[in-house]
């Protein structure tokens, strides 16, 4: 029997590179032997990825887009069996998959797992930021409560902000004179079709690209410069069972998190499904307070403090636009933020209380001691970035160790 | 995991520790700038409400409640028949005989109401809302303090206005169960900067003509006060369930759930520990 196995296995493996990829990437592919739990949240988007994927899948068998899809999805979570697991999943997974991949970026920076020779891998993985953004917009619009619809408002109408094409471009993305059952399709076909492959080809190339050049490790320590006569880092233990092991219990400890959420917070406080949410759209009444959910309240808040409408919308797409260059501000001889000066620490301690303080400001509503916050926020997310050249580059840094 | 404890000086916790107290500061300072309104408006702090959702004496009053004076008015249009019968242990016969009133009705058919919404929109100036959803919209605190909020206002068209809703175009339809209740003015003590009660040179409370409070006038109503607060209990108790029938299945299952990850975690990091001597 196991004879016949390896015969077919044998037959397959010299049509399609089976096991040599599955060697390469998976089972032997060499990993730094010292890292931190800052390193696993890339696994974690990744297990993210696929819960929304299965979860998805289930959603669209359930769900019915155009104007009745508010009702068709108060159907799934009362009628059919299961049927709130699969859309809680699918609301938790979505607050989840942006705090696991801001937790991520967040390690890059740390790190500078950006730097020579990974900056294609740091592109690849602001993309995909970027995809998931619009995949996460046009997701949140599809249940059609008042808040789906009013920030779908905000949205799309920024897009008539722009000069000349503005009008006719918010008409186009519509498809309609108002938000409508015309919109709500559309934006499912992309949601559940376009951005999801645009997103698994950008993960593909993100894992491909890290595959080339190796993952980097908290010292900054280039591990392939020592290896054995193999060509093996010796710093570097194979994926399995080590990193997968490893990986096993970050999934563990997330997923137990998860499920406290998924079963005892759905809502998250509000945060993750907005109350007002649970009010079928009604385009006649406006609400109260418009916020988005809180993966959008720092570009919201940066949206909000520059005062003209055009601006706000170029400021808040430079905020996001400004990650992709970062490999290429960073002057630093050094990767790791235990090897940076001073300045380096200031500054990204600096980013991230303001990225933070912008977040919740974007949830709430405006005042004007919050307008000034939300400035000089804003002020201190662009600096920590143009002033990245300058600071790096003059401060002094800490000798590097040779080995992990 | 391994966290890597050497070189502590410059341990990322650190940084994250800084930034999660610096966010504690800013919300408390933007919070003590911000003088919003509450979402009991001129209430002040809505009531807190406790749902019992295994009390079923408590959510079957509230439905009979619901069916007799809400009913007529409000639909449950996301909510089914048969399904409130069933969790409520209500048995079915006795359900239809006794709550149901259209005998075109059928077990499975969904609570959407006995008015047109147009006829309704036209009667009242705006169609009554559903109510399925309405506590995880307005939380069930907010529901359960508006219930009980309405007061004479001769200047509105029903005679009633209310302080959570300040406007609001709905009767009192629990006027006869809870009597005419009303804004009244009361003396109560000043109170001082400091946050005590202000007192005069001879030690007596200070006090002040304070307006806006709700008192019911006495033998009005069919219900005394506690009956009344149960009434609104149960009721705002039924909407809760509506809002979300699966919430006790939910927590039942999400205990099973956690407990397994957590197991899983454990064993996983018992093993995760063993391979790593290899390398250690």
């Amino acid at each position: 029997m196991s004879e016949n196995l390896t015969k077919v296995f044998n037959w397959i493996n010299h049509r399609l590179p089976v096991q040599n990829t599955f060697e390469r990437h998976l089972s032997k592919h060499p990993v730094p032997k010292k890292v931190n739990f800052w390193y696993l949240f890339g696994a974690l988007a990744a297990v993210v990825l696929v819960i929304q994927i299965v979860s998805g899948i289930w959603l669209i068998m359930l769900y019915s887009p155009g104007e009745g899809a508010f009702a068709s999805i108060e159907y799934m979570m009362r009628d059919v069996d299961y049927g709130w697991l699969i859309r809680y999943m699918h609301t938790t997974g979505a607050s989840m998959f942006f705090a696991v991949v801001y937790l991520h970026m967040f390690r890059g920076l740390l790190y500078g797992s950006y730097q020579k020779p990974r900056e294609l891998v740091w592109i690849f993985g602001c993309t995909i930021y970027l995809a998931m953004m619009a995949e996460g917009f046009l997701g949140y619009v599809l249940p059609y409560g008042q808040m789906s619809y009013w920030g779908a408002q905000v949205i799309i109408s920024l897009f008539g902000a722009l000069p000349y094409i503005g009008e006719s471009l918010e008409l186009w993305i519509r498809g309609d004179y108002y938000i409508s059952g015309i919109t709500i399709n559309r934006f499912f076909a992309l949601h559940v079709v376009a951005l999801p492959l645009v997103l698994i080809a950008l993960v593909f190339l993100h894992l491909v690209a890290l595959h080339e050049v190796g993952a980097g490790n908290p010292e900054g320590v280039d591990i392939e410069a020592h290896t054995d006569e193999d060509g093996v880092p010796l710093d570097s233990v194979p994926f399995f069972p080590y990193k997968v092991l490893n990986a096993l219990v970050g999934i563990g400890v997330f997923l137990t998190v998860f499920a406290i959420i998924m079963f005892f917070f759905p809502e998250g406080g509000g945060y993750f499904i907005e109350y007002a949410n649970y009010e079928e759209a009604n385009p006649l009444v406006t609400p109260d307070h418009i916020a988005p959910v809180w993966y959008y309240s720092p570009y919201y808040s940066i949206l909000r403090a520059v005062p003209d409408k055009l601006g706000g919308f170029a400021a808040m797409g430079a905020a996001v636009a400004i990650f992709f260059v970062v490999p290429w501000l960073d002057r630093s001889k050094v990767a790791s933020i235990r090897y940076k000066g001073i300045l380096s620490k200031i500054a990204l301690v600096l980013f991230g209380i303001s990225f933070l303080t912008l977040g919740y400001l974007g949830t709430v509503s405006v005042t004007e001691h919050r307008k000034t916050m939300s400035i000089i926020c804003t002020f201190i997310y662009f600096s920590y970035f143009l002033l990245m050249p300058i600071y790096t580059s003059i401060e002094k840094t800490k000798p590097v160790p040779d080995r992990l | 995991m391994s966290i890597d404890l050497k070189p502590l000086n410059y341990s990322p916790i650190k940084y994250f520790s800084a930034l999660f107290l610096y966010l504690f500061i800013s919300i408390f300072i933007t919070n003590t700038y911000a003088a919003e309104g509450g979402p009991c408006k001129d209430y002040g702090e809505c009531e807190e409400f406790k749902h019992s959702l295994t009390d079923m004496p408590s959510l079957q009053s509230g439905a009979s409640t619901f069916m007799t004076y809400c009913y007529g008015c409000h639909s449950l249009q996301y909510s089914r028949w048969n399904r409130v019968s069933s969790d409520l242990e209500i048995p079915e016969e006795i359900f239809f005989n006794s709550l149901v009133f259209d005998p075109s009705i059928k077990p499975g058919d969904l609570m959407v109401g006995s008015m047109s919404k147009q006829d309704s929109a036209e009667w009242f100036g705006v169609a009554p809302p559903d109510l399925t959803l309405v506590t995880r919209l307005h939380g069930s605190d907010w529901v359960y303090t508006y219930l009980k909020a309405f007061y004479e206002d001769s200047s509105k068209q029903y005679g009633v206005n209310n302080l959570v809703y300040p406007g609001v175009a709905m009767p009192n339809v629990l006027a006869a169960l809870q009597g005419n209740q009303q804004l009244v003015c009361k003396n109560v003590p000043v109170i001082a900067s400091n946050g005590g009660e202000k007192r005069d040179d001879l030690g007596n409370t200070i006090t002040e003509e304070k307006c806006g409070y709700l008192s019911v006038k006495e033998g009005t109503g069919v219900l005394n006060e506690q009956e009344f607060d149960k009434l609104i209990y149960d009721l705002t108790n039924f909407l809760t369930y509506v809002g979300d029938p699966d919430k006790i299945e939910r927590e039942r299952l999400g205990w099973y759930v956690v407990f397994f990850f957590i197991i899983f975690t454990a064993l996983s990091s018992l093993l995760y520990r063993e391979y790593q001597k290899d390398y250690h």
